[in-house]
């Protein structure tokens, strides 16, 4: 969860079969490996950093705040964070409230569903630590153990400002090679 | 597929099974709608609950009191403070005191603010549903300027935790109500054009005109209330029929068309936000001078720990959604013995399945939407 | 309609399935009812005494007196009064008629009761969870001697 898919393939499926002379014959993800190495991947990462799509998808009070950053009046369009309301969409979902027993799998598949490089945000306490229903019997609590979580964003619920903050830092990660989202 | 919609009937060739939900642009938060279609048109629906049910009833059993007031904030976020005034309001009734007139005052004032806020979001939210993003955009943004006002006087933008018992947490800052005034103005001229551009819209009106059409006794048989059952023609409203705060003092009328469809939902909603406006500018005028917790009595900001008098009371609010109701139980210790919350929007939810029934999916989403939800109060 | 001809009217009606019928306030009155017969308790408020508003349904459990309770809370679109109707039922096997066919949007209120506390609504017509999964049934949460409560999976707890 939370690599690039493509690294996954194996070299030995992919070994050719006749060898041409003079020719150096690679596999995706040999190129892609290399250049992870390269300043490419910084020029890559300036791009994916300015294009972070969140999937909307409220769950809880944080969720009225997240679509309120979305809209007219924060307008984080401005950075190039657009929300989108299909996972196919997006690159980082948001986990915005409380995650019940019941919620857990239809979440983990829209994890699924969202092409890679992907990131998480958690915010508010209810997806940090439990938040106010930290004790009650039908949330699950840890959920930093069940998704590659890059950002924190404390609050109950956190303010707009303070989500376009979290995005801010998510870009310093993806521009530090640090997030959690991509294999370096 | 067959025991999820609850019906045995085998699919024939031209049906199927569409599963909205749990995350999908139509919904206020998460539930899932499985939908049995044939062709286009639904034959059977059903409403799966409890994906972000987090027990809240449990949870109030083992907070004292005061923490309660925290925990009721989330039970709905978009009204937390009606939320509040029901618990609280609870726990005054067996306690038997009563806030002084200007708590009562600016308790009237916020959660009136309370509604104008909720009202937009809910119209912006009905209009993204039908295909008219740029409403959204224009009431999210008007509702910006009212959450600035609640915020300056309880410090936070969604849940408030202002409330007291007996009392507000704060009184109004100063220069409130000269900074609340041009904002009311301004909310005036944006809803008389709001009705102009959804009036003057051909595919707004064939889109929400004589669809979801509720009659006043199936409204009535369905246990619906709120602007739903008020756009049938039914004048019920908690603040006429039970005044609590400050409200029999107050003129205002209740807002009701006969229509009872989507375009009719949206139109009680338009003339409530004007009478909340016309509320508010009452309330400013009038609101008294004086203490914001009764004197004499240990009651204040915080309250230290406070055993309530055993007894039971159900109390009922006016949420923007209808009829919001808690039954409280308490057995003279610190804590709730039991809350029952009861939700505006889970009847209303409940009618959903038989609202669509017959009609085609691209309406599901304007009928979900006419309803103006709050998922989180109906799974609580 | 006044609290005291609603209170009246009822008992007179239903002389031995009504007891301790009590009022609170002008608005709020209260009642038990034999868990025989709710179904026409119900029956009855609805057609003579313009109680066409189902508020809710509720469990409370009472585990020191071996009793859980299912209680009504019956309104009207037409007058304030709000009735709470109880109905007293065994712990070990707390079974009450559903009004489904009275008030339709009883529906979800006993399901979630149900699936909260345990109580069966004979003849309802889809009585399985609402909003817990379904792995959950049989643990009935809202009861006073649950064990689950408070969850102690969390990490970092204080």
């Amino acid at each position: 969860m939370g690599e690039v898919k493509e690294t996954k393939t194996n070299n030995k499926t992919e070994t050719p079969e006749d060898e041409i002379p003079g020719v150096l014959t690679t596999t995706t993800s040999a190129i892609s490996d290399f250049l992870k190495k390269t300043k490419a991947q910084d020029l890559i990462n300036w791009g994916r950093k300015n294009s972070l799509w969140f999937m909307t998808q409220p769950m809880g009070c944080c969720g009225v705040e997240m679509i309120a950053t979305g809209c007219a009046h924060y307008d984080t369009d401005r950075f190039g964070i657009i929300p989108r309301n299909s996972p196919r969409h997006a690159d980082v979902m948001i986990i915005s409230g409380y995650v019940t027993k019941k919620y857990l799998p239809a979440l983990q598949r829209l994890w699924d569903q969202m092409p890679a490089p992907k990131w998480v945000i958690a915010m508010g306490d209810c997806s940090i630590s439990g938040g106010p229903f930290y004790e009650s019997y039908s949330t699950v609590q840890n959920i930093d153990e069940i998704f590659p979580i890059d950002v924190y964003i404390p609050g109950c619920p956190p303010r707009p400002e303070a989500l376009i903050q979290g995005f801010v830092e998510l870009q310093e990660k993806i521009k530090a090679k640090k997030d959690r989202g991509t294999e370096y | 597929m067959d025991e999820i919609l609850g019906s045995n009937e085998i699919i024939g060739p031209n049906e199927m099974i569409v599963h909205l939900g749990p995350q999908h642009p139509m919904q206020p938060g998460p539930f899932r709608l499985n939908l049995r279609l044939k062709g286009e048109t639904v034959m059977d629906a059903e409403v799966e609950l409890g994906y972000i049910h987090k027990g809240i009833e449990k949870i109030l059993e083992n907070k004292t009191y005061l923490q309660g007031i925290t925990i009721v904030d989330r039970i709905c976020y978009l009204v937390a403070l009606t939320n509040e005034e029901c618990f609280v309001g609870c726990a005054e009734k067996l306690l038997d005191i009563e806030p002084p007139e200007r708590a009562q005052y600016i308790r009237v004032i916020l959660e009136e603010l309370s509604r104008l806020q909720s009202h937009l979001l809910g119209m912006g939210e009905f209009g993204e549903f039908i295909g008219f993003v740029s409403m959204f955009m224009y009431t999210i943004k008007e509702r910006e300027d009212i959450l600035t006002l609640i915020d300056m006087v309880t410090g936070a933008r969604v849940t408030h935790s202002y409330l007291r018992f007996g009392g507000v947490r704060d009184d109004l800052p100063a220069g409130f109500k000269e900074k609340a005034i041009p904002v009311l103005n301004n909310l005036k001229k944006v809803i008389s054009d709001y009705e102009e551009m959804f009036n003057s819209d051909r595919i707004y009106r064939e889109r929400t005109a004589g669809v979801g059409v509720l009659t006043a006794d199936v409204a009535k048989s369905l246990g619906v209330s709120g602007p739903a059952l008020r756009a049938t023609g039914v004048p019920f409203d908690i603040r006429k029929n039970e005044p609590y705060l400050v409200y029999k003092d107050l003129d205002f009328k209740v807002c009701t068309e006969t229509a009872g469809d989507c375009a009719a939902r949206v139109q009680v909603r338009l003339n409530e936000m004007r009478e909340s406006i016309y509320i508010l500018e009452q309330c400013l005028d009038r609101i008294p001078s004086g203490p914001i917790f009764p004197e004499g009595t240990p009651y204040s900001k915080r309250t230290p720990v406070m055993r309530v008098p055993a007894g039971e009371v159900f109390h009922r609010v006016e949420d923007p959604r209808g009829e919001m109701g808690m039954y409280m139980i308490s057995d003279g210790t610190d804590k709730p013995y039991r809350v029952k919350v009861r939700g505006p929007y889970f009847p209303t939810l409940q009618a959903l399945p038989p609202l669509i029934k017959g009609t085609t999916v691209a309406d599901v989403a304007a009928i979900s939407g006419s309803m103006d939800g709050c998922t989180s109060e109906a799974d609580r | 309609m006044d609290a005291r001809t609603i209170i009246e009217s009822l008992t007179g009606e239903f002389p031995e399935a009504i007891s301790e019928a009590g009022i609170e306030s002008p608005i709020r009155i209260r009642a038990y009812v034999d868990k025989e017969k709710v179904k026409e308790v119900c029956q009855y408020l609805k057609d003579s005494l313009q109680f066409d508003h189902l508020c809710s349904v509720c469990g409370v459990d009472y585990p020191k007196r071996n009793e859980l309770e299912a209680v009504y809370h019956i309104a009207s679109y037409d007058h304030p009064v709000v009735l709470m109707l109880k109905a007293r039922l065994p712990r070990d096997s707390p079974e009450v008629e559903s009004v489904i066919p009275v008030y339709w949007n009883a529906n979800w209120y006993e399901r979630e009761t149900y699936e909260l506390y345990g109580i069966v609504f004979k003849n309802h017509p889809n009585l399985k969870p609402l909003v817990l999964p379904e792995e959950m049934l049989g643990e009935w949460p809202l009861r006073k001697d649950y064990e689950g409560f408070p969850n102690k999976t969390a990490r970092n707890l204080v």
